[in-house]
C-alpha cells in the first residue's frame, strides 16, 4: 500500500510537472493580456530539441538552456505577429502550434524511440527526503521540479503582488489604455512576457524528454499544451493555484500508473483519456460556481485584445 | 469676435510671466478628418482655463497632443517658455501635465492605491498591501484628498473615481491639470465638491484646463475661455467679459436662436404605459424603480437626468431589450410584459440606442444587411424562412433616399459611411418602423450642426404626425427646446415632471436629486 | 497645411518624416496584395527549407504537379482528398460566422467514423445505398453530439470552445485507437490495429474519386444557401458581426450559436464517414491524415467564404498530395501541417500588416 501511495504520489509531481512549467509560462502571457495558443508547438520544439542536444554530447542543463534560448526566439516572432502587427492571437497561435508540431516530427525522426541516456538526475534533499511517502514523491526530484513546483511559482507570485513592475504588468492586461496613460509601456511588457511564456513552454517540452518519458516519438506532447491553457483558466489566472493544479492533473494521470501497476480490470484508455476530460469538467465547474460574482470573470479584461493607442 | 493677444492681459497673479504651457500652430488630422487646425493656447500659472466647444471641435485631439497620447502633424508645445516634444504620455507627465480624462483610465480590478501606484517611478520597488496603503493616506493628507485606498475602483462612485484620477494626477508632479468633460458623470453635489477642489488647487499655484461644453459651469469656474470650431481656435475671452450668448454664438458660428414649437392641437393618446416598473440593480447602476409612466401620442416627451440614473435602462425597457422583474407594461392597451424586443418592433416602437454606432450597426457588414436589421422577419423582406434579395435591394434604396445618403454602393461595409451618415441611416431606418412610438436615447450625441438639424426636425416631424417620441439627452437645452414635457430621472425614479414654461434652477435641482414641494 | 503668420512666433518650416498609420479599413485590393505576397514568401521558404534539407527541390515540384494535375490517376487523388477537406473546411469556416472558433474537427471527424462504422459493422445487413445513407445520418449526428458540450458551454457558460473542442479531439482519437485495436479488431486479420472491413463502400465516380466529392460539395452547397439566403443565415451572419447589434435585434444569439456549432460538428461527422466508406474501409486508428486540423488553416486562408474553402481546399490537396507521396522520402503527414502553419502565420501577419500605411507628416 506505501509503495503504491509512494508511486502515484511521485508519478502525480513527475506527471504534473510539464504542466506546472508550460502553465506558468502561459500565465505570464495571458496575464499581460496575450493569449498564446502555441503551446503545443513550443512543448514540441523544446522536446525534440532537447533531444537534439542531448544526443549532441551536452549536457542537460545545456540542453534546457539551449532550449529556452529557442523559445525566447519562437515567442519573439509570435509577438511580432500578435501584439507589433496585432494579427489575429487565435489564427497565429494554431500556426505556431502546427509549425512546432510537424517541424518537430520531422527533425525528430532520427530520434524518435530512442531512450534517452542523459536526463536529469534526482537531488535528495536531506532529512526530508526520508519521509515516509511524501520523502520520495517529494524531495528526491530532478532540478526542473524543484524550478517548477516551488521556484517558479513562488518568484511569479512575488513578481505580481509585491513589486511595482508587478502592479505594471498586471495593468497591461487589465486596461492597456490606463497602463499606457500612466506611462507604462503596453508593448514591450506584452512582448517581454510572450517571450518569457515562450522559452518556459520550450523547457515544458524539454522537461518532457529529459526527465519524464524519456524518449522522443511523434506526437509525445499529446495534448498536454491544450491542457496547460485550460489549466490557467481553471486556476483564475493565480500562480500558486496553477501550480496546484499541475498536481491535480498529475494525479489524475498516476491513476493509471496504479491501475498498471495492480492489474485493475480498466482498459488503459480510461486513464489516458482522463486528463483532458477533467480540464474540460473543472472547467465547467469553475465556469459554474463563479456565476454568481461578476469580476475576474475568466480573466483579465484586456485579454486576446491588442492596444492600439493611436485609434479613433 | 477679435482674438484677444495674450500679451496685452494681465495674468491672474498681476504679473507678466511667460505661460506656464503653450501650444503654438497645432495641425493634426486622421483619415479624412482634421482635427485641429493652427490651433493657440496657452495656460497661465494658477488660472483656469476654460476649452469650450461642441462635439468634434477638437478639445480632445488638442489635450491628447498635450498629453502625450498623440503626435501633432505640425506645431510646437512649450513648457515654461522651453520647446518639448511629447513622444509617449510618460514624457508629458514627467514635464508636469496631468489629465483626468472623461472616461477614467483606471484598472476596475485594482484597488485605489495599485492604481495611484500604476507606472509610478516613485513607487517602491517591493511593495505590501499595507506599504500602498500607508503610501496613499501620505498622499491623501498632502493634497486634502479623500480617496478609500482598499476600496476595488468597480465599487466606487463616479465622483470617487474622479477623485483618485486627479489625486494619480497631482502624485506624479502635475503642476497643470487638465479636466476633460469632468462633470458629465457627477451629480450637482458632487460637481459642487469638484469647484472646491479645483479653486483650492488654482489658490496653490496649480493651473487647469477645463474642457466642456456646459456654458454655466465655464462661466462659473474659469478665469479665461477659449473656444474652438471645427478644430480651428476662434477666440480666446476673459470670462468675466463673455456670456452665455456671445459663447454659444462663438461655438456655433451664429445667432443662436431658441426653436419654437407649435404643437398640433390634436388628441393625446397613450401609447405605452409603464405602470410600477421595475428593473433589477446590477454592478453599480441603479435599476428602475416602481416607475409609474405613460407616453402619448403626438408628443415630445424629455427625460432629463445625470447619465447613470436609469435612462439607459428606461429606453431598453421601453424597447423590450430589457424585461421588468415588477410591473407591467403595455402598449395601446395589449400587455407586452413578457415580450422580446421582436414584438416592440412589430408594434411599432422604434428605437435609436445611446451608443448606435456601436449597437445599431454592424461596422463590417454592408448597408443592405443594416438596413433590414429590423424589419427582415416579415414581408415583403422575407418569404416563409428565405430572405428576398430584390426587395431587400429596393428596401434599402428607399432608406438611403429618405436618409439622404448618398452611398457608391449597397454591398460596401457600412463603416466605409462618414460618421454623421451613419447616424443619419440608423434615425431613418428607425423612424421607419417607429409607427407608434421612438425612444431616442441621445439621438444628437456625437453630430455635427447639419445632422443635429436634420435629427431634430425628423423628431419634431414624428411627433407632428402622431408618433409619441421620447427623447433622453444630457444636453438640458436641446431638451428644452425640443420637449412638450419633461421627466427627470434619478436614482431610477421618476423625481419630478414639468411643462413649459421651463425653470432652468428648478430643473437642475432635480437632476441633483433635490426634490422641492412642488408634485 | 501649417499657416506660418508672424515669423518670430512660429517655429522653421518643419520637417517632414515618415509615420506609420493604421487603417480602419482594409480593401480588396490591398488584401489581394497581402495574400500573393504572403504565397510567395511561403514557397520561397518552403523551397528554402527543403532545399537545407538535401530535397531536390526543383524535382519535387516538377513531379508532383505532373503527378497531382498532370495525369487522370493524379487528379482523382486529389478530388479525394480534397473531399473531407472540403467539410472539414465548412466546418470550421461555418463557426467563424457567428466568431465561434471549432477547432476539435479531428475529434468530430473520429467520432463520425466510429458511428459509421458502428452502423456498417454491427447491423443487420441492407441494401448499399439504404446502408450508406444510415451511415451517413449516424456520422452526422454522432459529429453533433461530440460538439454538444463545448457547444453548451460556450453558449450558456462562457467557456473557451477553443479549448474544449481541441481537448475533446484527443479523446475522440484515443477512443477510436482503443476500440479499432481492442474490442472491435477484426479476428480475421489480428495484427492490424483496425475493424474488420467494412462491405458498404461509397461507389466511385468513373473508376476514380469516390462519391464522396459529390456529397462534400453538395453539402457545402446546400449550407452556403441557407447561410446567405435565408432569415437564420442572416442572423448568424449579424450576430457575428456584433453580438450588441443582434440582441438589438432581437436576435436568439445563443440559440444560433448552438445551433452553427452542431452543424459545425455534423460535417466533421460527415467527412469521417466519407474517409471511412470511400477510402480506408476500416475504423482504425489513424484513420485522419489531419483533416480535421487542416480545416482550420483552410478556412482561415478562405477567408470564411464557402466557395472559397471548396477552392483553398483544393490546392490544400494537392499539397497534402505531393506530403502523401513523399513519405517515402522522409516528410510525414506532420510535416504538411507544418508547412500550412507556416502559411497560416505568415497570412495572418500579411493581413494585419496590410492595415499599415506610411504616410508623411510634418514633425516640430
Amino acid at each position: 500500500m506505501i509503495e503504491l501511495l509512494t508511486g502515484m504520489l511521485t508519478t502525480a509531481v513527475i506527471a504534473g510537472g510539464v504542466l506546472a512549467l508550460a502553465g506558468m509560462g502561459e500565465l505570464l502571457t495571458e496575464r499581460v493580456g496575450v493569449f498564446n495558443l502555441g503551446l503545443e508547438g513550443l512543448m514540441s520544439l523544446g522536446a525534440v530539441g532537447a533531444v537534439i542536444v542531448v544526443n549532441a554530447g551536452y549536457s542537460p542543463a545545456a540542453a534546457v538552456a539551449v532550449v529556452m534560448a529557442l523559445g525566447l526566439v519562437l515567442g519573439a516572432i509570435f509577438a511580432l505577429g500578435t501584439v507589433a502587427l496585432r494579427a489575429d492571437q487565435v489564427l497565429c497561435g494554431i500556426a505556431l502550434t502546427f509549425l512546432g508540431v510537424g517541424f518537430a516530427a520531422w527533425i525528430g525522426r532520427p530520434y524518435s524511440g530512442q531512450i534517452v541516456h542523459t536526463q536529469f538526475a534526482p537531488i535528495a534533499i536531506p532529512f526530508l527526503s526520508d519521509l515516509p511517502i511524501i520523502g520520495k514523491a517529494f524531495f528526491q526530484q530532478n532540478i526542473l521540479v524543484y524550478f517548477g513546483y516551488v521556484a517558479l511559482p513562488l518568484l511569479v507570485h512575488l513578481l505580481f503582488f509585491h513589486t511595482r513592475h508587478g502592479i505594471n504588468l498586471r495593468a497591461v492586461g487589465e486596461n492597456p489604455a490606463a497602463a499606457d496613460a500612466a506611462g507604462v509601456s503596453v508593448q514591450m511588457i506584452r512582448f517581454g512576457y510572450v517571450m518569457v511564456g515562450s522559452a518556459l513552454a520550450a523547457c515544458a517540452g524539454a522537461y518532457l524528454t529529459l526527465a519524464f518519458v524519456p524518449a522522443w516519438t511523434e506526437g509525445l506532447v499529446a495534448g498536454r499544451g491544450w491542457i496547460a491553457l485550460g489549466l490557467v483558466t481553471f486556476a483564475n489566472f493565480m500562480p500558486l493555484q496553477v501550480t496546484l493544479g499541475a498536481i491535480l492533473f498529475g494525479t489524475l494521470s498516476s491513476f493509471g500508473f496504479a491501475a498498471q501497476a495492480n492489474g485493475w480490470p480498466v482498459p488503459s484508455v480510461v486513464f489516458t483519456i482522463m486528463p483532458y476530460v477533467g480540464t474540460v469538467a473543472f472547467l465547467f465547474i469553475r465556469a459554474l460556481s463563479q456565476r454568481g460574482s461578476h469580476r475576474l470573470i475568466m480573466g483579465p479584461a484586456a485579454l486576446g485584445h491588442p492596444y492600439f493607442r493611436d485609434e479613433r | 469676435m477679435a482674438e484677444l493677444e495674450s500679451a496685452t492681459i494681465p495674468s491672474p497673479d498681476g504679473s507678466a510671466n511667460p505661460p506656464m504651457v503653450e501650444m503654438r500652430g497645432i495641425d493634426k488630422s486622421f483619415p479624412g478628418i482634421i482635427a485641429n487646425a493652427a490651433v493657440n493656447l496657452d495656460i497661465r500659472p494658477g488660472e483656469v482655463h476654460a476649452l469650450l466647444g461642441e462635439n468634434g471641435a477638437g478639445k480632445s485631439t488638442l489635450m491628447n497632443i498635450l498629453t502625450g497620447i498623440y503626435q501633432p502633424d505640425a506645431g510646437v508645445i512649450l513648457v515654461d517658455g522651453q520647446p518639448v516634444s511629447f513622444r509617449k504620455p510618460a514624457d508629458a507627465i514627467a514635464a508636469g501635465v496631468g489629465m483626468v480624462h472623461q472616461h477614467f483610465k483606471l484598472v476596475q480590478a485594482f484597488t485605489v492605491a495599485e492604481n495611484l501606484h500604476l507606472g509610478f517611478r516613485e513607487t517602491p520597488l517591493v511593495v505590501s498591501r499595507a506599504i500602498l496603503r500607508r503610501r496613499t493616506e501620505d498622499l491623501e493628507q498632502r493634497y486634502s484628498l479623500k480617496v478609500s485606498p482598499e476600496a476595488p475602483i468597480y465599487r466606487l462612485s463616479a465622483g470617487e473615481q474622479q477623485r483618485v484620477e486627479i489625486l494619480k494626477a497631482l502624485s506624479r508632479g502635475a503642476k497643470l491639470l487638465i479636466l476633460d468633460e469632468p462633470t458629465a458623470v457627477l451629480t450637482t453635489e458632487e460637481a459642487r465638491l469638484l469647484f472646491r477642489v479645483i479653486r483650492q488647487l488654482t489658490a496653490d499655484g496649480f493651473s487647469v484646463v477645463f474642457i466642456s461644453h456646459k456654458l454655466d459651469e465655464v462661466l462659473d469656474i474659469s478665469d479665461r475661455i477659449t473656444v474652438l470650431r471645427s478644430g480651428r481656435k476662434i477666440a480666446t475671452v476673459l470670462a468675466a467679459d463673455a456670456d452665455h450668448k456671445m459663447l454659444a454664438n462663438l461655438m456655433v458660428g451664429h445667432a443662436v436662436t431658441p426653436d419654437s414649437q407649435q404643437r398640433p392641437q390634436t388628441a393625446r393618446e397613450p401609447v405605452i404605459a409603464l405602470r410600477r416598473v421595475t428593473t433589477a440593480s446590477e454592478q453599480g447602476v441603479c435599476g428602475l424603480d416602481h416607475i409609474d409612466l405613460t407616453l402619448y401620442s403626438g408628443e415630445i416627451l424629455g427625460v432629463a437626468g445625470v447619465a447613470g440614473n436609469g435612462q439607459r435602462e428606461l429606453s431598453e425597457t421601453l424597447t423590450g431589450l430589457r424585461p421588468p422583474t415588477e410591473g407591467s407594461i403595455d402598449i395601446a392597451g395589449a400587455d407586452v410584459t413578457r415580450s422580446d424586443a421582436r414584438v416592440f418592433v412589430e408594434a411599432g416602437i422604434g428605437h435609436i440606442p445611446e451608443d448606435r454606432l456601436r449597437s445599431g450597426i454592424a461596422a463590417t457588414l454592408s448597408l443592405t444587411r443594416n438596413a433590414i436589421l429590423r424589419e427582415y422577419p416579415k414581408a415583403p423582406l422575407s418569404f416563409g424562412p428565405w430572405l428576398r434579395e430584390k426587395a431587400a435591394r429596393t428596401f434599402v434604396d428607399a432608406l438611403l433616399k429618405t436618409a439622404n445618403v448618398a452611398a457608391p454602393s449597397v454591398t460596401m461595409p457600412i463603416r466605409n459611411l462618414s460618421g454623421g451618415n451613419q447616424q443619419r441611416f440608423v434615425v431613418a431606418r428607425e423612424t421607419r418602423v417607429a409607427t407608434r412610438a421612438l425612444i431616442a436615447a441621445y439621438p444628437t450625441r456625437g453630430l455635427d450642426i447639419a445632422a443635429t438639424e436634420t435629427v431634430r426636425s425628423a423628431l419634431v416631424a414624428l411627433r407632428n404626425a402622431g408618433v409619441a417620441v421620447m427623447v433622453i439627452s444630457e444636453d438640458l437645452d436641446e431638451l428644452l427646446s425640443l420637449a412638450d414635457r419633461l421627466i427627470v430621472l434619478y436614482g431610477g425614479r421618476v423625481i419630478g415632471e414639468r411643462q413649459a414654461p421651463w425653470n432652468r434652477d428648478d430643473l437642475g435641482m432635480l437632476m441633483g436629486g433635490r426634490v422641492d414641494d412642488r408634485n | 497645411m501649417t499657416a506660418i503668420s508672424s515669423d518670430k512666433l512660429m517655429p522653421s518650416p518643419p520637417a517632414k518624416r515618415w509615420r506609420l498609420h493604421r487603417l480602419p479599413n482594409v480593401d480588396r485590393k490591398r488584401r489581394m496584395i497581402a495574400y500573393g505576397l504572403s504565397l510567395l514568401i511561403w514557397f520561397i521558404l518552403v523551397g528554402a527549407g527543403l532545399a537545407l534539407a538535401s530535397f531536390p527541390v526543383k524535382d519535387i515540384a516538377i513531379r508532383s504537379i505532373s503527378a497531382t494535375l498532370g495525369s487522370s490517376y493524379g487528379l482523382q487523388q486529389t478530388l479525394t482528398l480534397a473531399a473531407p477537406l472540403i467539410l472539414t473546411g465548412a466546418a470550421v469556416a461555418v463557426a467563424m460566422r457567428i466568431g465561434i472558433w471549432n477547432i476539435g474537427g479531428e475529434g468530430q471527424f473520429y467520432f463520425g467514423a466510429w458511428a459509421a462504422a458502428g452502423v456498417g459493422l454491427f447491423l443487420p445487413e441492407g441494401p448499399a445505398w439504404f446502408m450508406l445513407t444510415l451511415m451517413a445520418a449516424a456520422a452526422a449526428i454522432a459529429g453533433a453530439i461530440w460538439i454538444v458540450i463545448p457547444a453548451v458551454g460556450r453558449a450558456y457558460l462562457g467557456i473557451s470552445e477553443i479549448i474544449t473542442t481541441l481537448l475533446l479531439s484527443f479523446v475522440a482519437s484515443f477512443l477510436v485507437y482503443y476500440l479499432a485495436a481492442g474490442p472491435w479488431r477484426d479476428p480475421v486479420v489480428p495484427t492490424q490495429a483496425a475493424t474488420a472491413r467494412i462491405v458498404y463502400e461509397l461507389p466511385a465516380l468513373d473508376d476514380g474519386a469516390h462519391l464522396g466529392i459529390l456529397i462534400a460539395l453538395g453539402a457545402v452547397a446546400v449550407l452556403g444557401l441557407f447561410l446567405n439566403y435565408s432569415k437564420w443565415g442572416y442572423e448568424v451572419i449579424i450576430a457575428g458581426a456584433n453580438r450588441d447589434v443582434a440582441v438589438y435585434a432581437g436576435i436568439p444569439i445563443r440559440r444560433r450559436i448552438i445551433e452553427v456549432m452542431l452543424i459545425s460538428g455534423l460535417l466533421a461527422g460527415l467527412a469521417g464517414m466519407i474517409e471511412l466508406t470511400g477510402v480506408v474501409h476500416r475504423l482504425q486508428g489513424g484513420i485522419s491524415n489531419q483533416y480535421g486540423a487542416l480545416g482550420i488553416p483552410i478556412a482561415a486562408v478562405a477567408g470564411g467564404s464557402l466557395t472559397g474553402v471548396a477552392i483553398v481546399a483544393g490546392f490544400f490537396a494537392i499539397l497534402l498530395n505531393i506530403g502523401v507521396s513523399l513519405q517515402t522520402q522522409g516528410l510525414s503527414v506532420h510535416s504538411v501541417l507544418g508547412i500550412t502553419g507556416l502559411l497560416l502565420f505568415i497570412i495572418a501577419a500579411a493581413e494585419a500588416a496590410a492595415r499599415f500605411s506610411f504616410r508623411r507628416v510634418a514633425t516640430s
